[in-house]
């Protein structure tokens, strides 16, 4: 039946639908800036017609129900590129880091420090007698040897920073999971008569956040609640519980999963995205390269410079010396990896002269002592070379308590060396310039620092065991290794398949150039890499923007429209109000 | 499109942002005067640069070294030059002596200024720069000769390097060059004692052996003295155009950075007004 009732009622579910569009359009507003939120809008249908004298009737408005305005394509598009965006974000803010370390910009670069190391060289073969110059050297190896080490030790410590960096976000890794799985929860208790659209947006917040850290995949179950996959196949939420990662590993650096077994799953090496894949991989991709390869240099310089110096000899003999190199194991042949020394695959077969001098410079015996050197197995040990050294007179060597080599002369008596083919001295520290092996440990070695008259810019006299002031010849060589091609380890590293070790034929300085170089390189593509994702995600963003934020100018138009119909319904109250009273005063 | 609030926002922050960091990176280039300035503004260009800067440091050490080298090879010419003299001076003194007109007195009384012209040479012989004895060899802290003129030096001669395996012997081995020499005087010193005439015609002809001896060792210090100049004017030239070089891949074209600077304030200034005028527009100020 028509009646004037039914337009009563039919204008108060068009004021009731008015009013709920008017509250939604009040949400948008008040949600305008929040993160995440997606505008909502009100389905209104007709309310179901009647059939009245077979006609239907409709009989009003209602509000089927509130949608929130989203693309799950570009939104899952938007947390992808998002993910990378911060991965180069994070790799381009240690990349800065490390151009500052090893800067050029200083005077203290190894670059620059590399060539005046080799000048000063020249500077002794200049005046090889000259004690100024021996100085100078020796001060400026000290300070090279400290930029060595502090370069090693400044690419540990954002190691070490980065480290920290990823401890924090595991945490709160940890605590976003713990969050969706809460909302989780909330969500399969209320949607089972309706949709929760903040609730989801706030879900939504979460996972993107979550997918800032690392790689993640993200499925609704039929519930209604989310579980969340990482890398491996690591389970972060299942419905209302989460699996926490944890820092682990020997040094605490390795990121682990948790298991429902409650064992630990590392997944270090497959995040890929988001903050945590650009940490790890600036960790163990590109710091790690660069401090493995500044370490080979150091190994190589320190070698080759080891190696000429023990060719020569000082100003003046030694009286008692001891090599800078331990032997872990004195009865292993010198010449393998058993004996423990760093240099051992250094050292072949060969021999080297041990020249004893008296108190007045003679030589004692008038010819030196040759000691031999076999390389092979069943060859030379650091004991059976102690009791060859043993053999000469006035001369004496033993084994210190830390495995090094100790040579001691008779009183009165000095000793010197020469013509090493089989660079044992070298490798055992024995007349060398540095010891160390690594851009850590590298120093001058004590017996220079205790002496610089030891700094050897002269050679013996092979023939007659003399050796002169003046005489600059293993300086001149010593300048030569400036221009000397050696085969140098260059290292590559993966986290997936592991660290490998090549070999570049180039100079000391031309491999530290191309090492800073390749520095300069990685980062700048870095640059590129994040200046491309930013631009990725700001039209991404935008697209999502354009889809579901929320416009103000829209939300006005919205609150008019929804005004008008609201007054409208309003007269309609009104003017079936007027009615009735027309039909009740004729009465 | 639809535009959102949050688009206009976003757009603007995004915008001004990259605006303002490329005017960061034209001001950085303008006030360092320098195109790198981190490794990865230029990677390729900073590694040659350094490559250039080693090298350049690598060649001002080779200047000093020539210049060192000049120092002896200087010293050197001067001692022989005089060496030359005194050889002639003996020579004359010969010839006089040698005159059957001159008595055993005269010869006797010569036989003293012979001596002198011995200890001349021999000072001459133990020249020495800055602590070092020129002649002795490579035993550069020993004097060469004692008075009687024993050489005490070694036969390695000092060397300097001027260049990558280029080495050039700027000292000498004072016994080749001067024992010879002292020991003719020495000779002739006995001769003229003795009034033996025979003695000082040897020792003549013997001087002229030792005067082009002198002559062809100072010929060879002064080739070697040219060599050196000519390498140093090389090297200076090779310095200078690897200066020229290092400067075009580090430093600035200040012209042209201070107009991209000029470009980049312009876009940035537009950029924030037109931001500021989309910002304030808003329906709720045509609404009452």
């Amino acid at each position: 039946m028509s009646s004037l009732g039914m337009v009563l009622n039919i204008a108060t579910t068009a004021l009731a639908a008015q009013q709920y569009g008017m509250d939604v359009t009040a949400h948008n507003i008040a949600n305008v800036n929040t993160e995440g939120y997606s505008r909502q809008s009100p389905t209104l249908e007709p309310k179901q017609a009647l059939l009245y004298q077979g006609m239907l009737l409709g009989r009003g408005v209602e509000t089927e129900q509130v949608t929130r305005s989203v693309d799950q394509f570009v939104e899952n598009k938007l947390m992808q590129e998002k993910s990378s965006m911060l991965s180069s974000q994070e790799m381009e803010k240690y990349m800065q880091v490390m151009e500052g370390i090893f800067s050029e910009n200083s005077g203290t670069s190894i670059s620059s420090m590399l060539s005046d190391y080799w000048n000063l060289w020249n500077d002794i073969s200049n005046n090889p007698s000259g004690s100024s110059e021996r100085t100078a050297l020796y001060e400026h190896s000290v300070l090279m040897s400290n930029q060595f080490k502090s370069l090693g030790s400044d690419l540990t410590q954002i190691q070490i920073d980065i480290t920290n960096a990823v401890t924090v976000g595991v945490e709160r890794i940890n605590q976003i999971t713990s969050e969706i799985a809460q909302i989780n929860v909330k969500i399969i208790g209320m949607e089972a008569n309706s949709v929760a659209n903040d609730l989801r947006d706030k879900r939504n917040v979460l996972v993107s956040e979550l997918n800032e850290y690392l790689d993640i995949k993200a499925f609704e179950q039929s519930n209604h609640s989310l579980t969340i996959i990482s890398v491996s196949g690591c389970t972060l939420v299942q419905g209302d519980g989460n699996y926490e990662l944890e820092m682990g590993g020997s040094n605490g650096d390795r990121v682990r999963w948790q298991n429902s077994a409650g064992n630990y799953v590392d997944i270090t090496n497959y995040i890929t995205n988001g903050k945590l894949g650009g940490l790890l991989d600036i960790r163990d991709k590109i710091i790690s390269k660069y401090k493995l390869d500044l370490d080979e240099m150091a190994k190589e310089f320190i070698w080759s410079v080891n190696q000429q110096h023990s060719q020569g000899v000082g100003l003046e003999g030694f009286s008692a010396g001891t090599g800078t190199c331990d032997v872990l194991n004195s009865g292993e042949e010198l010449g393998t990896l058993e004996s423990g020394l760093d240099y051992y695959e250094k050292i072949s077969d060969g021999n080297f002269n041990l020249w004893v001098y008296d108190s007045s410079g003679a030589v004692v015996g008038g010819s030196a002592n040759v000691i031999t050197i076999d390389a092979d197995t069943g060859g030379t040990t650091l004991s059976s070379l102690i009791i060859d050294i043993n053999a000469v007179d006035n001369i004496s060597a033993s084994i210190t308590t830390d495995g090094k080599l100790m040579i001691d002369a008779d009183s009165g008596y000095t000793f010197a060396f020469s013509d090493d083919t089989s660079n044992v001295l070298a490798a055992l520290g024995v007349n060398t310039f540095f010891s160390g092996s690594t851009a850590g440990d590298i120093s001058v070695n004590s017996g220079i620092v205790a002496d610089k008259n030891h700094i050897a810019a002269a050679r013996i006299d092979a023939a007659t065991g003399e050796f002169a002031a003046g005489d600059n010849d293993n300086a001149l060589a010593m300048t030569d290794l400036q221009y000397t091609s050696m085969d140098i380890s260059q290292w590559t590293c993966d986290r997936i398949n592991g660290n490998t070790k090549g070999s570049v034929t180039t100079t000391i300085e031309d491999y530290y150039h191309s090492m800073v170089g390749s520095i300069g390189i990685v980062s700048s593509s870095i640059s590129r890499d994040t200046e491309f994702n930013e631009m990725m995600v700001n039209e991404l963003n935008t697209l999502r923007n354009s889809i579901s934020a929320v416009s103000l100018d829209e939300e006005m138009t919205n609150l008019i429209k929804y005004q008008h119909a609201y007054q409208a319904a309003a007269k309609l109250i009104t003017v079936s109000d007027e009615m009735l009273n027309t039909l009740i005063s004729a009465i | 499109m639809r535009v959102a609030n949050k688009t206009i926002y976003d757009t603007v922050t995004y915008n001004l942002g990259s605006c303002i960091q490329e005017m960061n990176k034209a001001n950085e280039i303008v006030s360092s005067g320098k195109r790198i300035n981190n490794l990865s503004d230029d990677p390729v260009g900073l590694t040659q640069a350094l490559e250039i800067k080693s090298a350049i440091s690598n060649l001002e050490q080779m200047q000093r070294n020539i210049s060192r080298g000049n120092t002896w090879l200087a010293s050197s010419e001067s001692a022989l030059t005089h060496v030359q003299d005194i050889i002639s001076e003996t020579k004359t003194l010969c010839i006089q002596m040698a005159n059957a007109t001159i008595d055993s007195t005269q010869r006797l009384s010569t036989a003293g200024t012979v001596q002198n012209l011995f200890d001349e040479i021999v000072s001459l012989a133990n020249t020495n720069i800055a602590g070092s004895y020129i002649f002795s060899g490579s035993k550069t802290d020993t004097t060469p000769f004692s008075e009687d003129g024993t050489y005490k030096g070694n036969s390695n001669a000092f060397t300097v390097k001027i260049g990558k395996d280029t080495t050039v012997e700027v000292g000498s081995d004072g016994g080749a060059l001067f024992e010879d020499i002292l020991r003719t005087m020495d000779g002739l010193k006995t001769s003229l004692t003795d009034n033996y005439l025979e003695g000082i015609q040897d020792a003549m002809s013997d001087l002229d052996g030792h005067f082009d001896d002198i002559s062809a060792k100072i010929s060879d210090v002064g080739s070697k003295m040219n060599r050196m100049d000519v390498k140093e004017k090389i090297f200076e030239d090779i310095i200078f155009a690897n200066t020229e070089r290092r400067s075009k891949i580090e430093d600035a074209d200040m012209a042209g950075a201070i107009m991209e600077l000029k470009a980049r304030e312009f876009a940035y200034q537009a950029a924030l007004s037109s931001s500021a005028k989309l910002m304030a527009l808003t329906l709720m100020d045509y609404m009452e």
